[in-house]
């Protein structure tokens, strides 16, 4: 990667922010795009293996002579592909991005951070075969093997190195509420991953502690690492996409702290009714209550300073995608915090209602704002545009749609499973009966889904091939201007 | 047991002062007095408040 | 480079913090929970060994957990115990040998806590397990052939063998179903899974 010639001397109307960000830009190029195509190759196979095991849970039969992918082992090849591949390389290559800029540094290390790309990759695909060879812990969300640590562990530190260096760097005063929530999660998650997996293989932890240790970390894996990433870019890019500042700074700060203090103890409320003293539990229940409150912060935030831009929703596919993510982080922490409650958990624990809730975390609003982050950051690092608008719409509406759909059919189902589950006048078979047509539903807007990231896969693959630098209209750069005449000079 | 306690106690002590500790060094750098220029702090002179800077390929934003 | 330390300092204080709380202590505090021993003489629960402990690594192989809890809630919340999947709640005691805990949260099949008590006919296991629709029509649990071996009737019956051609539809030829090895431990296993004995703190 040669230096950017480009100064405000060689080119007057080219200004010194420009370079700058050009620059910085520059610099996240391999690192981030490696982890992006990375993250989307996952993606592909985490949906794959979402079909698969969604098929075998209205159709047992189904590919049920393979003992690796029966259905106990392609449901964590699932989870594990789509949180430790998708929705860990996407996010840390949009951590990497969103530092520099806020940092205004460019970024460290370009020689080493490509490497974590293949030693993350590495991680993952060692994990997935454990899984599929039957080697599999047996601790949700936590099936890879217990070695899998050093890797995943190394490349962290890495991450935490690597930002702490561009913090300290930084050549901007102010710490933007987004640098607070990155920080967080390069902290937090280090800490989680290595205590959930060292405490309990080390003996320390064990019996029923095992499983307060084992949902601190599954919980605190959305809440203290892939929420933190989704707000940070949200916080981000509402106002940059926008231009409009964000509506009270002030608040932000105060979700931020709230969020830190309130969402590390919620965890154990997976074990509401369960075999643990009834303290523990009531304080996971206290602080999902307690979410009210950063929740609420970033709930006026974001949908105050989306009022008066709501036309921008039809001209930005950025903006489509993140807004989506954020007014279903509303919904999904009011919805969590409600679901944490004695007597809505009595119903909704065991049930599929939980797994339409998670969905609604993870896919709908995580994934549907780094979606929306790739559709910023890409253009800016491989400096090419989008190649297709439709296939930029389907997979909008694959994946909206998909996902609503998907929610709200098991959603229904699981309320109902869990009320004639607490009638113990029917029989079992009959609540496996009556879920059976939403389970098929589930697959039905699950391929619709899958639709949409084939057709955001062929976008991204198009757009890193590209060497086309004919653009028609540079829309996602703001300096049409500069632009054109960097593009000439490098030429 | 008395050991595990004073580790209970010691650490909430430690945590909790720590927290307060990285408060007043946000306050002390005057990260909670201008607010409007945190707010701010992301936007620049190619990219000026007001500025949308995202649209569809072929379109104006 | 010292600035951003307290910083760190902070965010890293919430986390530790809850780990006390959510790990730390709740371990120390079953930590010094022991078997009780009844009158004659045997340990509640009992430790797992040999196959039992075998057949628990199939269980967690074959993911049963993802569908499959184990913990009985108590009468005053859910049908857990109507439903006949225990005759009292679960308590951290029960789980004081489990490595890893396996109490699942999702019941898209029954409860087994107590599976060994409510179900201890082998040959119900191996048919079941074998093809679940031979033994509950409609079922959606998935078939695990690969634990088994159908050889035809010809000969007399292999050891620990089950007669299929009783069980499945009368068009099948004659067969014996035999059991792998891996099919007796993880029966094993379901058939240790029996926690009727009574502890004084389940009725608090």
């Amino acid at each position: 990667m040669s230096a950017i010639a480009v100064s405000p001397e060689a080119a007057p109307d080219v200004t010194a922010d420009y370079v700058t960000r050009v620059q910085i830009d520059r610099s996240c190029r391999q690192t981030v795009l490696g982890y992006y195509a990375s993250a989307v190759a996952w993606l592909l196979i985490g949906s794959l293996a979402a079909l698969i095991t969604s098929v075998k849970m209205h159709h047992p039969e189904f590919l049920g002579n393979y003992e690796w992918i029966t259905f106990g082992r392609i449901r964590p090849v699932h989870l594990n592909t789509v949180v430790y591949g998708w929705s860990s390389m996407v996010g840390i290559g949009t951590t990497l991005w969103l530092e520099a800029r806020l940092c205004k540094v460019r970024l460290p290390h370009r020689a080493l951070l490509p490497a974590t790309v293949i030693i993350w990759n590495a991680g993952v695909v060692w994990g997935v075969y454990e899984v599929l060879a039957g080697h599999s812990t047996g601790v949700e969300w936590l099936e890879f093997p217990p070695q899998v640590l050093g890797i995943f562990g190394f490349v962290l530190l890495v991450l935490f190195w690597v930002s702490l260096k561009m913090f300290n760097q930084r050549h901007v005063h102010h710490t933007y509420v987004s640098q607070w929530y990155l920080f967080g999660s390069v902290v937090w998650f280090p800490i989680l991953y290595s205590a959930a997996i060292l405490l309990p293989t080390t003996g320390m932890v064990g019996g029923a502690a095992w499983a307060t240790t084992n949902w601190w970390y599954a919980h605190n894996v959305l809440g203290l690492y892939v929420t933190p990433m989704g707000l940070a870019t949200i916080y981000y890019l509402i106002p940059k996409v926008t231009g409009k500042p964000i509506y009270s700074y002030h608040l932000s700060l105060l979700g931020f702290w709230a969020n830190a203090l309130f969402y590390s103890w919620i965890g154990t409320h997976h074990l509401v009714g369960g075999p643990l003293p009834a303290w523990i539990i009531t304080l996971g229940i206290v602080g999902s209550i307690m979410m009210f409150v950063p929740v609420t912060t970033v709930a006026i935030n974001h949908h105050m300073t989306m009022i008066g831009k709501f036309h921008m929703l039809k001209t930005s596919p950025t903006l489509r995608f993140v807004v989506f993510g954020a007014v279903s982080y509303t919904a999904v922490s009011y919805q969590g915090s409600l679901e944490a409650l004695r007597s809505v958990s009595h119903v909704a624990h065991f049930t599929h209602y939980t797994i339409a809730h998670a969905h609604l975390g993870m896919y709908s609003f995580y994934t549907m704002t780094m979606f929306g982050a790739m559709y910023y950051i890409v253009p800016r690092l491989t400096r090419n545009e989008w190649s297709s608008v439709p296939l930029i719409k389907i997979h909008f509406w694959t994946t909206s749609l998909g996902v609503l759909a998907y929610f709200c059919a098991l959603s229904w189902a699981g309320w109902y499973e869990g009320e004639m589950m607490n009638n113990p006048l029917i029989p079992f078979i009959k609540i496996v009966d009556y879920t059976k047509p939403y389970l098929v539903a589930r697959s039905l807007s699950g391929s619709f889904m899958t639709i949409g990231h084939i057709a955001f896969a062929i976008l991204v693959f198009r757009i890193l091939r590209s060497s086309d630098v004919s653009m028609i209209g540079p829309t996602l750069f703001t300096s049409k201007r500069g632009m054109m005449r960097w593009r000439r000079k490098e030429a | 047991m008395k050991l595990t306690y004073l580790l209970i106690w010691g650490c909430m002590l430690a945590f909790g002062s720590s927290a307060v500790w990285a408060l007043v060094w946000a306050i002390r750098r005057g990260e909670m007095s201008d607010f409007k220029a945190g707010a701010e702090s992301i936007f620049d002179e190619e990219e000026p408040v007001g500025r949308p800077t995202d649209a569809f390929p072929g379109a104006r934003p | 480079m010292n600035r951003s330390w307290s910083f760190i300092a902070g965010v890293l204080a919430t986390i530790l913090f809850s780990m006390m709380g959510l790990i730390f202590v709740p371990n120390w505090q079953f930590e010094q929970l022991k078997p009780v021993v009844d009158q004659n003489g045997i340990s509640h629960p009992t430790p797992p060994a040999g196959s039992v402990l075998l057949g628990r690594e199939v269980y967690i192989s074959e993911g049963c957990l993802y569908c499959h809890s184990q913990q009985v809630r108590s009468a005053d919340f859910g049908a857990d115990i109507q439903r006949g999947w225990g005759t009292r709640r679960s308590v951290a005691r029960d789980y004081i040998f489990d490595r890893p805990h396996l109490m699942g949260t999702m019941r898209t099949g029954p409860d087994l806590e107590n599976i060994g008590a409510r179900q201890p006919s082998r040959e119900w296991q191996y048919l079941h397990l074998f093809n679940p629709q031979i033994t509950s029509p409609g079922s959606i649990m998935p078939p695990f052939h690969f634990l088994f071996k159908v050889v035809d009737k010809g000969g007399p019956a292999p050891v620990g063998s089950v007669d299929l051609t009783a069980n499945a539809s009368p068009t099948k030829k004659a067969s014996y179903l035999v059991p792998s090895g891996r099919a007796q431990d993880l029966v094993d296993f379901l058939m240790s899974l029996n926690h009727s004995y009574d502890l004084p703190e389940a009725h608090q």
